[in-house]
């Protein structure tokens, strides 16, 4: 981190090493299935403010909560432009290729039942769809989806437990 | 996870199966734009001698002495200096 603030650009591509996984899947987390390329110019956009602030950090462990922040901060800016050019990609788009039900009619409900389920998560708070797409898609463990988010791993967990309670009362009064 | 109830274990169980998709990462390739600091300081200090190229002018034109007009010109710049060695110093320790 020193070498880094001192203008050493080796230093520099090492902490990009480190965090730009997690920040990449962070912002995809916040955009949704169907948008790697908007997360790809996020990732840019951080590691560019981070270029220019990387003075004012004490040590990495605030650099990287600070990146986290912006990340998130950074992906939600995005994902209102992105929506705006181009519907979203629902979440369940992609997964109905891969269903196992038999049966037009069973895969036709599962379908059904899959879009509701991407439409009510379209409605959650963002934190709470990032928690919910870096847990069951991301394959992100509470303890990082907790580092991710910024938030202590008992809110994390609760994150998670919020959602889907919201979700099942969402797809409950949708008569799913 | 263990102490989910019924329906809430059912919707864990959706969203498993809903949000199961391939995960994208970062491409091999991906490289990181690096700004350019030449031009923007260029700029900055292109700023730093107009302004005070002009502040001289305006200050010889007010009648003062060149001592003050040094030091007014040049004790901003020597405060910068100092408070930045000062937070490189802490920094380093």
């Amino acid at each position: 981190m020193a070498r880094a603030q001192r203008g050493d650009e080796q230093a520099f591509a090492e902490l990009f090493r480190r965090h730009g996984d997690p920040v990449f899947r962070l912002a995809l987390s916040i955009l949704g299935q169907g948008f790697t390329a908007e997360a790809q110019d996020v990732v840019q956009d951080v590691f560019l403010k981070a270029h220019h602030a990387l003075a004012s950090f004490r040590g990495e462990a605030e650099f990287g909560s600070w990146l986290y922040r912006i990340t998130f901060n950074q992906a939600v800016n995005v994902k209102a432009r992105a929506r705006y050019r181009r519907p979203h990609l629902d979440e369940a788009a992609l997964s109905h290729a891969t269903t196992t039900e038999p049966g037009p009619h069973a895969q036709m409900e599962t379908a059904q039942r899959d879009q509701a389920l991407g439409e009510c998560i379209q409605t959650l708070p963002e934190v709470y769809q990032s928690a919910l797409r870096l847990y069951y898609w991301l394959g992100a463990s509470v303890a990082e989806v907790a580092v991710l988010v910024d938030v202590p791993e008992n809110t994390a967990k609760s994150y998670l437990h919020r959602a889907r309670q919201l979700l099942g009362a969402m797809l409950k009064e949708r008569g799913y | 996870m263990s102490n989910m109830d019924h329906s809430e274990a059912e919707i864990d169980n959706l969203l498993r199966r809903s949000l199961a998709a391939p995960v994208p990462s970062l491409p091999p390739n991906f490289k990181l734009r690096r700004p350019s600091e030449r031009p923007r300081r260029i700029l900055l200090a292109s700023y730093g001698l107009m302004s005070a190229a002009v502040s001289i002018v305006v200050m010889r034109g007010q009648g003062l002495g060149w001592g003050l007009i040094a030091a007014m010109t040049l004790g901003p710049l020597a405060i910068i200096e100092a408070a930045r060695r000062l937070r490189r110093k802490q920094w380093e320790m």
